[in-house]
C-alpha cells in the first residue's frame, strides 16, 4: 500500500493549486522483551501492525479565505477506527484569525491533534503514560484560533465547542460514549525559544455501562443510595493541562502535566506528566524522556452489611466485585531514543522504553498483565516516518 | 570507543558549521513602505507562520540550500529537521502552511520583484534592484 503511494506522491505535488494532496505514513516495528505482558499493543513477538499507519489529506481552496480539508487515516492497529479523522471548513480572513467548522481533533494536549503524524515529534512513541489518558480524539463542532504579537511575545488563543458521539476503547471493551457540551480553551505564549501552554477542557459524559446501571438501580431500591450513586459513570469530566518547552539549535526540553477529574464514581481521576530532554546534532536528535501516570478512583467504603441476610451478602459481594473491576492504575515509562532525519521529509527512529507498573495494572491502558507479569518490561522499537 | 569517536567527529563538525556561519544574511522585501525594519523575532515569526504587524508574505529557499542553513541557524534558531517537523505538525492539523519555496537566490530575487509584499532571505552582498528594501540584517 505504502509502495503504491510512494509512486503517487510526485503526481500529488504537481496537482492543481486549488486542490492539494499531502500525507504522512509511519512504519513501526516493535518487540517487548517480556512474555507476560503487553505494552502499547506489543507483545513478545515482533510486530509491525501496532502503530503503523497511513494518512492522506486533501485541501481544497474555495477562495482566499475559505478552504475545505479532509484527512483520512488508515490504522493497522485494531483498537482504532480507520476512516475520516478530519473534515472541516476553514474561514481564514487573515493571518491572525482562523475558524474551523466540522470534524476535528480535540486539542487537549500539545500533540493531541498530531498524534498520528510521527514525523512531527521527536519520540517514536509519544510519552504513553501521558497520552494514554485522552480517551477520545475527535469532536464535531467549531474551533477558533486567534494569534497576536506584543513586542517579541507571540500569543495564541484557541477555543472550541462541540460534541463527541462514538465508541471509546478500553482494552477490555468497546464503550459507547456520548459527550455533550464539550468545550475547551487553551493559550500558548511564546517568547524567543520558550513556549508555555495551558488548557482547560470539559464535557458532560454519558457512558453506556448497562450492567453498572442496572446494579445501581437495584441498590437504590434497597436504599443504599451512596453506593448506587458511586456506580455512576456519567457526569462532568474536566481536563487541565500545562506545558513548558524550550528549544534551540542544540537542545530541547519538553514537559507536560495534566489532571483529569471525573464527577462520576466510575470515572477515574488521573494525574500524569512527562519531561523530556534532547540533544540535536543535525541530522540526528538524541533524547531521553520520563513519563508517569497515576490513575485512581475515589473508592467508597462498602455500606452494605455482611451477615445480616443471605440476600444482602450477595448484594455486598456483588458491589465489592464491581469495585474490584475498577482498580487504580499506575505506571511509568523511561525512554531513550535516536531520530535520524535522512531526508527533509523522511526520518528513521529507534527507541528503547523501560516500563514500570509495580503496583496495580487494570489492563485497560497501555500496560497489560498477561499473567505473572513482574511489573517491568522493555520495549524496543524501530520506525520510518514519512511525510509527503 | 567507536561511540566516543563518532561524538568527537560530530562535535568538530558543529564547530566547522559554526565557522561557515560567519556570513551575513539580509531579509529583503518588495514593499512601498521603505521605513519597515523588523526585529529578529518578527523575522522568525514571519517565516514560521506567526503574525507580524505588516502584510508581508515569506518565500523560502529549499532545505539543502546553504543560505537557508545560515538563516535557520542565525534567525530561526532551529535545525532543519525541527523546522520540517514543525511544518508537518502545522499542515496536518490545518493551522498553517510553510512558505512557498523558490529554488535559488536568483529566483528569489525575481520572485520578490514580481510580487508585492513578498519577503525573502539572501546572502549579504548580493546585488539588489532599487525597488527592493532590506528590512533586516544579521551578521
Amino acid at each position: 500500500m505504502i509502495l503504491i503511494l510512494l509512486g503517487i506522491s510526485p503526481v500529488a505535488s504537481a496537482a492543481d493549486d486549488k486542490l492539494q494532496f499531502s500525507g504522512f505514513a509511519r512504519l513501526v516495528l516493535g518487540h517487548l522483551d517480556d512474555k507476560n505482558a503487553e505494552y502499547v499493543g506489543y507483545d513478545n513477538s515482533i510486530s509491525l501492525d501496532q502503530q503503523s499507519l497511513l494518512g492522506l489529506q486533501a485541501d481544497y481552496h474555495l477562495s482566499d479565505s475559505f478552504s475545505l480539508t479532509s484527512q483520512f487515516v488508515g490504522y493497522t492497529e485494531d483498537q482504532r477506527n480507520s476512516g475520516l479523522q478530519w473534515l472541516y471548513l476553514t474561514y481564514h480572513p487573515n493571518n491572525a484569525l482562523q475558524v474551523k467548522l466540522g470534524r476535528q481533533r480535540i486539542p487537549f494536549f500539545n500533540y493531541s491533534d498530531s498524534l498520528d503524524v510521527g514525523f512531527a515529534y521527536p519520540w517514536l512513541t509519544l510519552p504513553q503514560q501521558f497520552y494514554d489518558t485522552a480517551f477520545f480524539s475527535t469532536f464535531d463542532g467549531i474551533l477558533a484560533n486567534y494569534q497576536f504579537a506584543i513586542n517579541d511575545w507571540l500569543i495564541n488563543y484557541e477555543g472550541y465547542w462541540g460534541r463527541f458521539d462514538d465508541k471509546i476503547y478500553l482494552s477490555t471493551q468497546e464503550i459507547n460514549t456520548k459527550v455533550i457540551g464539550l468545550v475547551g480553551i487553551n493559550a500558548t505564549v511564546a517568547y524567543k525559544n520558550f513556549s508555555l501552554r495551558a488548557s482547560y477542557n470539559q464535557g458532560d459524559v454519558n457512558i453506556e455501562q448497562d450492567e453498572a446501571e442496572l446494579f445501581s438501580q437495584l441498590l437504590r431500591q434497597v436504599g443504599f443510595t451512596q453506593s448506587a450513586d458511586w456506580l455512576n459513570a456519567n457526569g462532568l469530566i474536566e481536563f487541565y493541562q500545562f506545558s513548558a518547552n524550550y528549544e534551540n539549535l542544540n537542545y530541547f526540553v519538553r514537559s507536560e502535566i495534566a489532571k483529569m477529574v471525573g464527577e462520576g464514581g466510575l470515572v477515574a481521576d488521573i494525574d500524569s506528566f512527562y519531561i523530556s530532554a534532547g540533544y540535536n546534532f543535525y541530522p540526528y536528535t538524541l533524547y531521553i524522556s520520563y513519563g508517569k501516570k497515576d490513575l485512581h478512583f475515589d473508592h467508597l467504603a462498602n455500606e452494605i452489611p455482611f451477615g445480616v441476610s443471605p440476600e444482602l451478602d450477595v448484594l455486598a459481594a456483588t458491589y465489592l466485585g464491581a469495585l474490584a473491576q475498577f482498580p487504580d492504575d499506575k505506571s511509568a515509562g523511561t525512554k531513550i531514543g535516536l531520530r535520524w532525519d535522512v531526508l527533509s521529509n523522511l526520518a528513521l527512529k529507534t527507541e528503547v522504553t523501560y516500563v514500570e507498573a509495580n503496583d496495580e495494572i487494570s489492563n485497560d491502558y497501555a500496560v497489560k498483565d498477561l499473567g505473572g507479569f513482574d511489573g517491568e518490561a522493555i520495549l524496543y522499537q524501530l520506525a520510518i516516518e514519512w511525510v509527503f | 570507543m567507536k561511540k566516543t569517536c563518532a561524538f568527537l567527529i560530530l562535535f568538530l563538525l558543529s564547530f566547522i558549521s559554526a565557522a561557515i556561519a560567519s556570513d551575513a544574511i539580509i531579509v529583503v522585501a518588495n514593499t512601498d513602505d521603505k521605513s519597515i525594519q523588523l526585529s529578529r523575532q518578527q523575522v522568525r515569526n514571519l517565516f514560521m507562520g506567526g503574525v507580524i504587524p505588516y502584510d508581508l508574505k515569506a518565500v523560502a529557499l529549499p532545505p539543502e540550500n546553504q543560505t537557508r542553513v545560515l538563516f535557520n541557524t542565525k534567525v530561526v534558531g532551529l535545525t532543519e529537521s525541527r523546522i520540517q517537523s514543525y511544518w508537518a505538525q502545522m499542515r496536518f492539523t490545518g493551522r498553517k502552511t510553510a512558505p512557498k519555496e523558490v529554488k535559488s537566490e536568483d529566483l528569489v530575487l525575481k520572485y520578490l520583484e514580481n510580487n508585492d509584499g513578498a519577503v525573502g532571505y539572501l546572502p549579504a552582498g548580493i546585488a539588489l534592484p532599487n525597488d527592493l528594501t532590506i528590512i533586516y540584517t544579521i551578521q
